[in-house]
């Protein structure tokens, strides 16, 4: 249903994209070389900057931090916001508060009404106001839960404006939800117990590992851990899934953190020698203990290196739908885009904007090929399995 | 309205008509939520409810939740009890203090008290590393069963305590004195006296703790024990709504079999005898053995109070990433804070009375049903009563979803119990024959009511409305779905930190939480009249 064949080349065309690097390679799109500051002011990964007044839009400088913008279109470049909008945020308030606060404050006439809560709770929610949801728009941590919303024809299609700003694969096939920043999924391990080299690239190298022994762990039931296995089950099917979660629960897979910040903070407190978490967890724990002996590792073109996204909807119900569908275009700005790789630790999604951090660049990440974000939607069958196995 | 003990046939003829229709529109309005479970539940088909109900991981889940019910009821029952009696009867020092902290922990929300123990007593947690220069290299395990009993008890045992308290206070305790010149001994006339007078409230107590248990997401999740409510967990966080919905009706249906179960053993007894409303004296001398048991009061609470606390403060000395203006504090969120709950409390108390009333005055399945009725949304996860006042308020209550009316309608929904309990239990203590001497002195009923019975049911009425008010100041995921939008209570604000992963951030919020619900229990302690020598 929502795999058209010209999606389905599409996704096999750009599939490879963040990895392999041709496409970028080629068209610079995603060097952003021309800055020459590329990454410059978060090399210790702590964010912030600590200033909060707004930034002169248009400038080509960072409202939020230090560095030239290049790439991406500015906010000035884009269409007026005027009106009231209603935001469900399944994005924490600290995360993106100033970047709304921001938008809020360039135009008089525009007022944003956030609503924070867990996004699956939103994604319960706007299903049970049904035709009389007030949201407007939809920002979610994860590509399942604008795909949950799109299932349910909850969704309305973006405007070509929108989504031609980001790469094919991190949106929609059928234009129904954009992905607005990146987090990729990584290794978290002890720099004191273990180095790079100990952790396998290969993803089914991890039930063989003995160095994982008894101090491996997950959290079966937080999002990106299910994104993952469903992944897994979407590229190397249901019967092998099945074997690779029975090989690391006789390694000794602690399947019991209820999510990844508590198993990467384990690892940096040396209670864990590896985990299963997205990679900004690892820069926030960073971010709190810069002295922390934890370290990111990746495994290459399989689903433990899947690269997920945060990303926004526009909802059926949405009083004036050009509103929602601008503000969504405005998540995609040059300013918008510097604001998640520089407060969030996140991938930006536009060409010409650099992530910051210890981190590799989003070329330089190898996600496996032919896969459909909106696939790890579909975690029904993955919940299943998890609780066949005994880890839920 | 005197509140007379009969026995009416189970037609419900002879109920007073007034009370009953209110009665009765309290409950119906309580189980309303029901109607968008049995709904949404529905839409899971017969074949695949009975495959869920039946495969052997849900009975696993059952079992577990059933184990943790008893453990926390029966270790809440072992603390809440003799602090109650200790507070009330005896020289303790310090009493008000000991009596504010001792009730305390009930606002520490469980997310908060159970994550703040796995860092504290984790197996490398901060305790450990504390003790590491002294060789030891790891706890024993504080997750599981043990983990999960303990905390749930810390921060659920004041339910008895309150309860049993306000039981307490209106205790005639001449009757002890007749006892004792009967040559009974304290113990004796503690046994055959004054647990017959407090069973009702501490049953009433009891079953909220059972009740919370069993309804509770985030410590068995956080506790990695795998509850009842994990598994329904699961299901919302994985867009199974339907099948969250059915388990969900699973976990009432549970609750009714506890209720049924409570329904024998609290006893529906009259309980009034002699002089009610006569002396609440003679204080129990305890000797050198008032410093070991307010020793005892203080361990516990500091246990449950100073662990999360101490916790957060050392996140926040550690410092951490700049976070911008969302996690600064306003004073706002107090005053949002204590506005609901303060709401909350009056509305259920006032609510609850005909119902608490009718309960305790008649013996009749109809005021019974009434009663029970009212504990079906208190059963029930915050989450999932949220999503089904969400349905309700956005398909006939348009005007009022996210506004704070619809908001308070959820906490008085969720807690009602709490105030039924208490002051079913007061109302069972007061003696007929008062009410009935007032009114042949000319008094209207009502008239009667609230110059005799009132007074005599104050301390439960305070009880239950200091509980709800705790409660509410702790409520979290009905407050996520249902508050206007923009609208930040304490917890909100706690929440909003915890769940970025700035755990240290909650520190001041907590602290302050802790603050305004220990002053507003002082407050409400100060209306009961509380005699401290």
């Amino acid at each position: 249903m929502r795999d058209s064949p010209s999606s389905r080349r599409r996704i096999l065309r750009m599939g490879g994209v963040a990895g392999v690097a041709s496409i970028a390679g080629c068209s610079g799109l995603l060097g952003g070389s021309s800055g020459g500051d590329n990454g410059g002011g978060g090399g210790n990964g702590g964010g912030g900057g600590g200033d909060d007044t707004v930034g002169q839009i248009g400038s080509g400088r960072s409202p939020f931090g230090e560095r030239d913008l290049s790439g991406g279109t500015p906010m000035s470049a884009m269409p007026e916001l005027s009106g009231e909008l209603t935001l469900y945020s399944g994005r924490g308030e600290p995360l993106v508060d100033r970047l709304i606060s921001f938008i809020e404050d360039l135009y008089p006439d525009l007022t944003v009404q956030p609503r924070y809560n867990a996004a699956a709770d939103l994604v319960n929610q706007i299903e049970t106001e049904g035709e009389n949801s007030p949201a407007d728009v939809f920002f979610s941590v994860n590509a399942g839960s604008l795909g949950a919303l799109k299932d349910r024809g909850r969704t309305m299609e973006l405007s070509s404006e929108v989504i031609d700003a980001v790469p094919d694969q991190f949106y929609d096939p059928e234009g129904m939800w954009v992905g607005t920043s990146g987090r990729a999924r990584t290794v978290p391990y002890n720099t004191d117990a273990l180095s790079e080299s100990d952790i396998p690239d290969d993803i089914f190298a991890f039930p063989e590992t003995e160095a994982f022994r008894d101090a491996i762990a997950c959290a079966p039931s937080y999002s990106s851990f299910q994104a993952f296995i469903t992944a897994m089950r979407a590229l190397n099917g249901e019967e092998e899934t099945r074997s690779w979660l029975e090989g690391m629960l006789e390694l000794g897979l602690d399947a019991n953190y209820a999510d990844e910040f508590l198993v990467s903070q384990a690892v940096a407190d040396g209670e864990l020698r590896a985990g299963f978490a997205n990679h900004y967890y690892i820069q926030r724990v960073l971010a709190g203990r810069p002295d922390a002996p934890i370290s990111t590792a990746f495994t290459q073109g399989d689903a433990g290196s899947i690269f997920n996204v945060a990303g926004a909807c526009v909802l059926d119900t949405a009083s004036s739908p050009d509103l929602a569908s601008d503000f969504v275009r405005h998540l995609l700005s040059a300013e918008a885009q510097d604001y998640f790789a520089r407060e969030t630790f996140e991938y930006p999604m536009v060409p010409g904007i650099d992530p910051i951090g210890r981190l590799p660049s989003i070329d330089e990440l190898n996600p496996p090929e032919g896969l459909d974000l909106t696939q790890l939607s579909d975690l029904e069958g993955t919940v299943t399995l998890l609780r066949d196995v005994g880890m839920l | 309205m005197a509140a007379d003990h009969h026995t009416v046939d189970d037609g419900g003829e002879g109920l007073p008509l007034p009370t009953t229709i209110a009665s009765g529109a309290v409950a119906a309005a309580v189980l309303l939520p029901l109607v968008w479970l049995v709904r949404t539940a529905l839409n899971v088909g017969l074949d695949g409810a009975i495959a869920i109900s039946t495969r052997p991981a849900t009975v696993q889940v059952f079992l577990n939740s059933a184990a943790l019910v008893v453990v926390v009821t029966a270790a809440s029952v072992l603390i809440g009890v003799p602090f109650a009696y200790l507070t009330v009867r005896t020289d303790l020092p310090f009493r008000r203090g000991v009596t504010v902290a001792v009730s305390l922990p009930l606002v520490i929300p469980s997310y908060i008290g159970a994550f703040a123990f796995v860092s504290a007593f984790g197996p490398q947690g901060a305790f450990q590393r504390l003790l590491a220069p002294l060789g030891v290299e790891r706890l024993p395990d504080i997750y599981g069963f043990t983990g999960a009993a303990l905390v749930i008890t810390l921060y659920t045992y004041p339910y008895v305590f309150i309860t049993t308290r306000a039981a307490l206070k209106s205790l005639d305790t001449t009757l002890i004195d007749a006892a004792r010149t009967l040559d009974h001994g304290r113990w004796r006339a503690f046994r055959r006296v004054t647990v017959p007078q407090i069973r009702p409230a501490v049953t009433a107590g009891s079953l909220l703790v059972a009740l919370y248990t069993l309804s509770d997401f985030g410590t068995p999740a956080i506790m990695q024990f795998d509850a009842f409510t994990r598994v329904i967990y699961v299901e919302f966080t994985s867009f199974g709504r339907d099948v969250a919905s059915l388990l969900s009706l699973q976990l009432v249906a549970v609750t009714l079999l506890i209720l049924g179960l409570e329904s024998h053993v609290r006893g529906n007894e009259p309980l009034h005898a002699g002089q009610q409303g006569g002396r609440t004296g003679g204080t129990v001398r305890l000797g050198p053995w008032k410093y070991v048991a307010f020793a005892a009061c203080l361990a516990v609470a500091g246990l449950a109070l100073l662990v999360p606390l101490g916790i957060l403060l050392t996140w926040l000395a550690r410092g951490g990433a700049e976070v911008g203006n969302a996690l600064a504090f306003r004073s706002e969120y107090a005053i949002n804070s204590v506005g609901v709950a303060v709401g909350a409390a009056l509305v259920a108390t006032v609510v609850g009375l005909p119902v608490a009333y009718l309960a305790a005055g008649y013996r009749s399945r109809l005021a019974d049903a009434f009663e029970r009725a009212t504990y079906v949304g208190y059963a029930v996860p915050g989450v999932v009563l949220g999503l089904a006042l969400v349905y309700l308020g956005t398909s006939y209550a348009r005007p009022f979803y996210q506004t704070v009316y619809l908001l308070v309608a959820a906490y008085v929904i969720r807690f009602l119990p709490q105030a039924v309990g208490s002051m079913r239990a007061s109302f069972l203590r007061v003696n007929p024959a008062l009410p009935e001497a007032a009114r042949t002195l000319g008094r209207t009923s009502f008239g009667a009511f609230r110059a005799v019975t009132l007074p005599l049911i104050a301390p439960g009425l305070l009880g239950g409305a200091a509980l709800v008010f705790l409660t509410t100041m702790k409520e979290l995921p009905a407050t996520l779905l249902l508050r206007p939008s923009g609208f930040k209570t304490l917890v909100t604000h706690i929440w909003t930190a915890t769940e970025s992963g700035y755990y240290g951030h909650a520190a001041v919020p907590a602290l302050i939480l802790l603050g305004v619900s220990g002053l507003s229990m002082l407050v409400i302690l100060s209306q009961e009249g509380y005699d401290v020598k």
